[in-house]
């Protein structure tokens, strides 16, 4: 707000005085969101590094299966295993509020089958598919989570950033900058009473 | 020419003896058991040159221009397995050949699946021809005539006439509508194990010695199931993926696959097979081995016991079975070392796969 463009009236001075109230009120408040936001944010962080962890763990248990699965099935018996699949597993997104931002709550179906719902007989394939199949299934559950968990984490650095910002704005620059408005009239007020006093004793010494 | 036509007889016991004769110089030619463990020990490159350089090598050739690498091994090991069956029902004659047949006829449930699996599924006809072995009585020409169905309803239809077509046709609209084939894979599975009983039964040479395997597979084929279901929550259909007419009866195993302890199943795999044959499997049983070692257990459990019915019934159907066995566990134990070395899987791990 550049100081020219105030008028040194005491009304506007009262608004100033209102609007900064209202600013620091915001500020303390944002803060406190910012604060809290983090919080989240860690306690989140240690959910979403042993999520990941786990995820990662699964990934490699799954490949391992594979490669197994392709050993004693060979390649084309586990494409024919595959195949028999016919159901894919479907996704349910919902929202949740963590201290005003919007996160995702998914929920999965039919991504762990049971032996009957996987599609495949059990007298044309050997426990080596289903090991395969449970591995996988528990990575596509882990990546669900992880996606869950990291869209969360996503969204809550984005909020903690943009409310990083205006606790900045309102710190650094709106507060001051009113403050300073404020003063500026106060001056202006006080330099025109000044001048109202001695134009007044001016008019007094001449009448006299 | 002149031994095939001889062997042509139906009459007495010659056509026996010669292709059982023949296959036990088919099987003296399968890899030994040191061949294996000499490959254990090589790199993926030195597996594969060996296996270039052996009677794999027509397939490798002939397929070299469409596949590359591992895939290349692993079909033309299967192609070569398809053409050596192909190869014995050519000069199997007579009676043998309706048993070699039937016995074959599980390759054309696979294959017939896999055709209705992909055309559900939208697949592309190459992507599905990739995945056929043409073991069975459906040969290359029957398969590439399904594969040109347009829809699996036409599948159907054309199996019209083919030993398959009326469990296929009684639960093709089920599986169809449901998108599982896995009830119809269990019955076809069912119908194959009870025409392999009828044949075996039909009164002919052999018929006993093959029953006899037949009853040793199907409850050998049983167990690994009932042990394969005790790894997780019991399907409510439990029975209907056992097989009847083994030893074992389907409620007994549904009985002995729920019950909490294995120690049943254990003694009911002892009673079947003879305690002194299971040797080290029941204390790998009893440590929680994982499931698949149980499995590889048992099937070797079965081969053995082929071999020792087959010693007993030399001119049997059993010799020719035990050959066919013998040959396709070549085939899984050579992919498998291929496949184990590509995925650079410890040495120890893959041997314990192998049935050697």
């Amino acid at each position: 707000m550049a100081l020219t463009d105030v008028k040194p009236t005491r009304s506007e001075l009262i608004n100033l005085k209102k609007k900064i109230k209202l600013s620091e009120r915001g500020y303390n408040i944002l803060k406190m969101k910012r604060d809290g936001l983090i919080l989240e944010f860690f306690k989140v962080l240690e959910d979403a590094k042993e999520i990941r962890g786990e995820m990662l763990e699964k990934y490699d248990r799954a490949f391992e299966m594979v490669a197994l699965a392709n050993t004693v099935e060979g390649a084309i018996g586990v494409k024919a295993a595959a195949m028999a699949v016919k159901e894919s597993p479907t996704l349910d997104l919902k929202k949740k509020n963590i201290m005003g931002v919007v996160v995702p709550d998914i929920e999965s179906q039919a991504v762990r089958k049971t032996l009957a719902e996987r599609g495949y007989g059990v007298l044309g394939t050997t426990s080596v598919i289903d090991e395969t199949a449970t591995a996988f299934e528990e990575l596509v559950d882990a990546i669900i989570n992880a996606a869950q968990m990291e869209t969360t984490m996503k969204r809550l650095l984005d909020e903690i950033e943009s409310t990083k910002r205006r606790v900045n704005a309102l710190e650094f620059k709106v507060i001051p900058e009113l403050k300073e408005a404020g003063d500026f009239i106060k001056m202006r007020l006080d330099e025109m009473e000044r001048d109202e006093l001695v134009r007044l004793k001016k008019i007094k010494a001449k009448n006299a | 020419m002149t031994s095939i036509s001889v062997a042509g007889s139906a009459i007495g016991p010659a056509p026996y003896i010669y292709v059982t004769t023949r296959m036990r110089v088919r099987k003296s030619k399968l890899l030994p058991r040191e061949e294996y463990l000499r490959m254990l020990n090589m790199s993926l490159p030195e597996i594969t040159r060996i296996i270039e350089e052996s009677q794999y090598k027509a397939e490798i050739d002939e397929l070299s221009q469409s596949f590359s690498g591992i895939d290349l091994v692993e079909v033309a090991l299967s192609w070569n397995l398809a053409k050596e069956y192909q190869k014995i029902l050519a000069i199997t004659p007579g009676r043998l050949r309706i048993f070699l047949q039937t016995y074959l006829r599980s390759w054309d449930i696979q294959n017939v699946l896999t055709i209705l699996r992909g055309k559900s599924q939208g697949m592309r006809v190459g992507k599905i021809k990739e995945i056929l072995i043409p073991a069975g009585s459906l040969d290359r020409i029957t398969l590439d005539r399904l594969l040109g169905e347009e829809s699996p309803e036409r599948v159907v239809e054309a199996l019209k006439g083919k030993r398959l077509y009326p469990v296929v046709e009684k639960e093709f609209p089920a599986a169809h509508e449901s998108g599982s084939y896995a009830h119809m894979e269990n019955e076809l599975y069912k119908a194959y194990y009870a025409d392999l009983i009828e044949t075996a039964q039909a009164g002919v040479k052999g018929g006993r010695a093959f029953l006899e395997y037949i009853q040793l597979e199907i409850d050998i084929r049983n167990l690994q199931v009932a042990f394969r279901l005790r790894q997780g929550p019991i399907p409510e259909d439990a029975r209907e993926m056992f097989i009847e007419g083994g030893e074992v009866k389907p409620d007994e195993l549904v009985r002995l696959a729920v019950a909490e302890a294995s120690d049943e199943l254990i003694e009911t795999l002892q009673q079947r097979v003879g305690a002194e044959t299971l040797g080290g499997l029941i204390d790998q049983i009893r440590g929680d081995a994982p499931i698949h070692a149980i499995e590889n257990a048992l099937t070797h459990l079965r081969l053995d016991k082929m071999t020792r019915i087959s010693k007993r019934h030399v001119f049997s159907i059993v010799t020719i079975l035990d050959y066919l066995e013998r040959k396709r566990f070549e085939v899984i134990n050579l992919r498998a070392l291929a496949r184990g070395k590509e995925s650079n899987l410890p040495t120890e791990r893959i041997q314990s796969y192998l049935v050697i």
